[in-house]
């Protein structure tokens, strides 16, 4: 039964996500709240391991959410089934390439989708941030990331080790003091 | 070409992407434009700019168009396990291990600190997606509504989906092609 619901809930997302790989996340947000596959922080592991590790952000959050739920076999049928979609939309589109971009209600779509994509976001990042709120250290790092990417956005390996680094520092402080 | 061939260059691409599916172009770039003249770079970036708008991951997408072009269905099945094969068995790797590191309290110092990089990256994401964005009165309202049946309603995201495209295409269809009609 667990495959069966893995394969449902990765081809929704493989379905209705726009946007590359973190927009995956709200899905995966939604999925760590209806089922007990993963906790939260578990998910934003996942995410962090996926922004390190190479390939699409979404392939490797798929396959680590599948193996964590239902080992190996879990992770190849998540993956697979959240690229599924994409496969017959790609064939289907492939045929019509041209008509495809410049039908009304394509475009129409399209255009909804781009805000839609931004309150999903929009809606995870505060989720995340609630239980944050309160830890001033959480909020100063958060902060400096903020900061750091004022002009534009670096790798997202970056900002992973250099808070990695700020954590492990931290701990350190406190067993020394 | 054969799809075997197919296979270890969307291999190589895959072992190759670090940080999200923007930076695929450049490497399909070199692979089948300037190595194999294969796909002319204007298709290229047709095929980039679709796969955009399409459900799904952006860099699988556009290596299924790519691998369809040139073997048919089975080009893009095959583009499609190239490109996962090396993050896949990264991912699975990885995960064996990080379980058993979990206990050591430097660990989850670590981990701490990327549960905040992971927020700033989100934020991050918004913020791009925002500005790559055409931000009319038509943008700033559907964000809204889909925001508050987010936070308030508790939608899931295939149900805000559902809802407000519906909605957005609605109102598109009825006023704005209206308005586009006159002029």
């Amino acid at each position: 039964m667990i495959f069966f619901h893995l394969f449902i809930e990765f081809f929704k997302i493989g379905m209705f996500s726009f946007g590359g790989g973190y927009a995956t996340i709200p899905f995966l947000y939604h999925i760590s709240q209806a089922y007990n596959w993963y906790s939260l922080d578990e998910l934003t592991q996942m995410v962090a391991v996926a922004s390190i590790t190479p390939g699409p952000v979404g392939i490797n959050v798929a396959t680590y959410a599948g193996l964590k739920t239902a080992g190996v076999f879990g992770s190849a049928l998540a993956t697979t089934s959240e690229m599924l979609p994409s496969l017959f939309l790609v064939i289907i589109v492939s045929k019509l390439l041209r008509k495809f971009s410049d039908n009304f209600y394509v475009k129409s779509i399209i255009e909804t989708l781009k805000p839609i994509s931004c309150a999903l976001l929009t809606s995870v990042a505060l989720g995340l941030l609630r239980p944050e709120i309160k830890d001033l250290k959480a909020m100063i790092l958060l902060g400096l990331l903020l900061i750091m990417s004022w002009n534009s956005k670096k790798d997202p390996i970056i900002y992973i080790i250099l808070s990695a680094i700020v954590g492990i520092g931290l701990t350190a402080f406190c067993h020394f003091s | 070409m054969s799809l075997i061939e197919l296979f270890l260059i969307f291999t190589k691409i895959g072992a190759m992407l670090l940080g999200g599916g923007y930076v695929i172009l450049p490497l399909l770039t070199s692979e089948f434009v300037e190595k194999r003249p294969l796909i002319s770079h204007d298709d290229l970036i047709d095929y980039f700019a679709i796969s955009q708008s399409l459900p799904g991951l952006i860099a699988a997408n556009i290596s299924m168009f790519i691998g369809y072009k040139l073997k048919g269905k089975w080009g893009a099945i095959i583009a499609m396990l190239g490109i996962t094969f090396v993050p896949f068995w990264c991912i699975v790797l990885l995960a064996s291990v990080l379980g058993t590191l979990t206990e050591n309290s430097y660990i989850q110092g670590a981990l701490w600190g990327v549960g905040i990089a992971v927020i700033a990256l989100i934020m991050l994401t918004v913020r791009e997606m925002w500005q790559k964005s055409n931000r009319n009165l038509f943008f700033y309202i559907i964000f809204i509504l889909a925001l508050c049946g987010l936070i308030f309603i508790k939608l899931s995201p295939i149900q805000a989906i559902i809802i407000f495209t519906v909605i957005g295409v609605f109102y598109k269809r009825f006023f704005e092609k209206q308005k586009g009609d006159q002029i």
